[in-house]
């Protein structure tokens, strides 16, 4: 890796971060309904870099956005963890497996699925032990991921583009 | 240079979403874990435990007189009451909650046997 690279994703990851902390003051209808903005860094990060640094960029985003909110390891830090791994690993497995299948949109969506999906299941096994109350919850979710994964799916292919014309 | 698009795979998976989130929606009407259980007390005492999912009709004496709950198809109802206003009989179905007649003292509850007291959500 160049070491032109290394200040990219770095600067990536500051990025990510700040929109993480731009989004928790955005107040929503229901607590745990995020917009998942950050979302759209991992993706870029995936496209230009591949599936580790986009990890290393969810990491330091969720370890520095939880010490910024001060929620770091509480209830909030575990669920973040759990959906930002897993949404950049299902993202950069999907990309992987079927390179060029997806577009940025489409990556974006299974990026948002997997995060609730995860979520879910770290909910369920970290604190309400309740299906009910899980399933109750499983359609917003579903709902929410799906608009929320479209924006920012949008979003990245723009910036993506954005980025290649600038580099060309 | 290539620009990103939008692919038929990305449209494709957009549509499954959108269904997914819609379906959910009635998947989870039904998985819901229904009542199972009609409990009926009396002046404070548990006089009876039906499944819910057995249909049955059942009459006993109240506080102020013959009571008839039924149970049909997965719902409960009072039927007959001698009470004054009728509440109780006018709430009709029900397949959650309670029927409550407090001139007759009678309490119907439908219950879930295995359901915990949790908190009802943790946010973060």
């Amino acid at each position: 890796m160049q070491s032109a690279d290394r200040y990219r994703i770095a600067l990536l990851a500051a990025y990510a971060l700040a929109l993480h902390g731009f989004e928790a003051l955005i107040p929503t209808p229901i607590p745990w309904l995020r917009l998942g903005l950050s979302n759209i860094i991992t993706v870029i990060t995936l496209f230009f870099y591949g599936i580790k640094p986009a990890l290393t960029v969810t990491m330091i985003r969720v370890v520095l956005g939880s010490m910024l909110l001060g929620t770091f390891l509480g209830p909030g830090f575990f669920l973040s963890l759990s959906g930002g791994l897993a949404g950049a690993l299902s993202m950069g497995i999907t990309m992987a497996l079927f390179p060029g299948l997806f577009g940025p949109l489409g990556i974006s969506l299974i990026g948002a699925l997997f995060h609730n999906i995860a979520q879910l299941f770290t909910a369920y096994v970290l604190f309400v032990r309740k299906t009910e109350a899980i399933l109750v919850v499983l359609p917003f979710l579903a709902a929410a991921g799906t608009v929320t994964g479209t924006f920012n799916g949008i979003a990245a292919k723009y910036l993506i583009q954005e980025i290649k014309k600038n580099r060309s | 240079m290539s620009l990103i698009q939008t692919t038929l795979a990305d449209k494709v998976l957009l549509m499954v979403c959108i269904f997914l989130s819609f379906y959910s929606v009635v998947y989870v009407k039904e998985a819901m874990p229904k009542g199972t259980e009609v409990r009926i007390e009396v002046d404070g005492k548990l006089k009876y435990t039906f499944p819910l999912n057995k249909d049955r009709t059942v009459e006993f004496s109240g506080v102020m007189g013959m009571t008839t709950v039924e149970i049909k198809g997965g719902k409960v109802r009072m039927k007959e009451a001698p009470c004054p206003n009728r509440i109780c009989i006018h709430q009709g179905w029900i397949e959650n909650g309670a029927i409550i007649c407090l001139p007759n003292k009678v309490i119907v509850t439908v219950s879930h046997p295995g359901s915990s007291k949790g908190p009802d959500a943790i946010s973060g």
